[in-house]
């Protein structure tokens, strides 16, 4: 028992680690794309688009979303079971998620912060990189931890559909075969998995707010 | 010879489908070295016209020479180099909240390809210039407002810019640190030899650090000029709105009115401020001079005084008349 519970634990972070890693990777520059083409005139058609995909993608609820990319999940993976597919459907997912709360961070940049660095003659690139990221860095910490603890629940909900991890384990053992006392260690390391990314979230988040 | 100049510029803001016009027409200049105070009430347009100049703010039309080179024409991109020549401070200081002192400092030399070393001499350098050397590691939200606001003037001038645009620089600030503020700006503008031009709606800036005026009025340019020729320009009723002492002392004269009693409002300047022109020439004359508010300031470019007199008298026009020759300005009021 207790080496099917660490060997879902291992799944269920391998799983959250390489999908938060590339939903930061995709959603932050996604995040950015939104701030910026929602404030320059003559890109807010482009922004339209982007603000509306967005909002389509965060409507689907995550087991409709892995079920509509079983064809491609199968062409680009090659299967649709196991955690590899399940990081593709569950980055696909937070993308969206993690690129708004960048964007709502973004928005939160006071506007004299934007006209001081305009008026030093930054370049886009400048301002994104050395002002925009940078000042808002301590909100983006916290909103990554927001998203790898959506994530651990969505790798639950994988669980259903054959990702591994402790959401199939607490499905297969407990919920099929009634072993309730499965389900309470997988709830209860799940637990353990957010409060621990709260946690550092809020520490590094915290230590970085000056 | 001119740094500024600014033709016939028209700024319109578009507001719920309204259209509001900010600035009309307004046309200056300003020359390499100057100091010149942006001045008005508030609404007036005074920070929006400061915003043009380095085109955060894009005007109507008009032009706006910068060195020769009419910026109106450049865009977002293209006006890059030239906002790289003129230095902002703002009221609210607006540094970089998550970079210390050393960072927010150094920031304009860290946006080219200055070597490290090079950088570092040159924020120490003005850190000095400035005050700042202990504070090099602290952040933002540890300095207090003057503090923060000496970051925003080392800040403005670490690229040795041409001119420096100053947005309220010291309402934010108690009138100790205002003083000190503005005997920094004043110590930097002689020793580099900076242009200035500052908003302001505090005349005691104005009279401390400014060599010329731009007074808005709702838009418009009223009044461009030397500074003692805008406080001497000014109506009765225009002291009081921008000077709250003034006020006050007006408005418990104007109580004692009546009609044996004349008011009238004397402006001196320069060489014969401090002579005693008004009891010369009441001297031999039958008349009554009571002085109800009188102030005497030193301009940066000499002493300027204003009297609110008192005159009851047969003789009150003769005296009044006589007294018009004698001084900058004479008022009834």
């Amino acid at each position: 028992m207790v080496e099917q519970l660490l060997k879902a634990t291992g799944e269920t972070f391998y799983m959250v680690f390489f999908s938060g890693f590339l939903s930061l990777l995709f959603g932050l520059p996604l995040g950015v794309l939104l701030y910026i083409t929602s404030r320059s005139e003559g890109k807010k058609k482009i922004y339209f688009v982007l603000d509306t995909l967005v909002n389509i993608f965060r409507s689907i609820p995550f087991i409709i979303l892995v079920l509509l990319l079983i064809p491609l999940t199968k062409v680009l993976i090659g299967t649709i079971i196991g955690s590899n597919a399940a990081i593709f459907n569950l980055t696909i997912a937070a993308i969206p998620f993690m690129a708004r709360l960048a964007e709502n961070s973004f928005n939160t940049l006071p506007s004299g912060i934007i006209d001081s660095a305009r008026s030093l003659g930054t370049t886009n690139w400048q301002f994104i990189s050395k002002v925009l990221i940078p000042e808002t860095l301590p909100d983006q910490i916290s909103n990554f931890s927001v998203m790898l603890i959506n994530l651990v629940t969505y790798t639950a909900i994988a669980g259903a559909v054959g990702a591994g991890g402790l959401g199939q384990l607490a499905i297969n053992y407990g919920y099929y075969r009634f072993q309730w006392d499965v389900v309470l260690y997988c709830v209860i390391i799940l637990v353990l998995i957010s409060q621990l990314i709260q946690f550092a979230g809020k520490k590094i988040s915290t230590n970085l707010r000056k | 010879m001119n740094i500024v100049s600014v033709e016939n510029l028209n700024l319109t803001y578009e507001e719920k489908g309204n259209k509001n016009h900010i600035l009309k027409d307004i046309s200056f200049e300003v020359e390499k070295g100057e100091i010149l105070g942006i001045v008005g009430l508030s609404g007036a347009g005074k920070t929006s016209l400061l915003r043009t100049l380095n085109l955060l703010h894009k005007p109507d039309n008009g032009k706006i020479i910068f060195e020769q080179e009419d910026i109106t024409k450049l865009n977002e991109k293209t006006v890059i180099p030239i906002r790289k020549k003129i230095g902002v401070v703002f009221q609210h200081f607006n540094l970089f909240r998550n970079k210390n002192v050393y960072n927010n400092i150094a920031f304009p030399l860290l946006l080219e390809k200055i070597d490290k070393e090079e950088i570092k001499k040159r924020v120490e350098k003005i850190a000095d210039e400035i005050g700042l050397t202990e504070r090099l590691n602290a952040y933002p939200s540890q300095l207090s407002g003057g503090e923060q606001q000496r970051v925003g003037i080392a800040r403005s001038i670490i690229t040795n810019p041409d001119l420096i645009l100053l947005d309220e620089p010291t309402s934010a600030l108690d009138p100790m640190i205002t003083k000190i503020i503005l005997d920094l700006v004043l110590d930097i503008s002689i020793k580099r030899g900076l242009t200035i031009i500052t908003v302001t709606h505090d005349m005691d800036v104005v009279k401390r650090i400014c060599d010329k005026v731009a007074y808005l009025k709702k838009g418009t340019l009223s009044f461009f000029g030397e500074t003692h020729e805008f406080f001497a320009s000014l109506t009765t009723k225009e002291v009081s709105e921008f000077e709250n002492e003034f006020l006050t002392d007006f408005e418990k004269i104007k109580k004692r009115e009546s009609d044996e009693k004349k008011f009238i409002r004397v402006v001196f300047w320069g060489a014969n401020t401090h002579e005693s022109v008004i009891w010369d020439t009441a001297k031999d004359m039958d008349i009554n001079v009571n002085i109800l508010y009188g102030k005497i300031e030193e301009l940066k470019k000499g002493p300027f005084g204003s009297l609110i007199l008192e005159i009851s008298g047969k003789q009150s026009m003769n005296f009044i008349k006589n007294l018009k020759e004698k001084v900058y300005y004479l008022e009834v009021i």
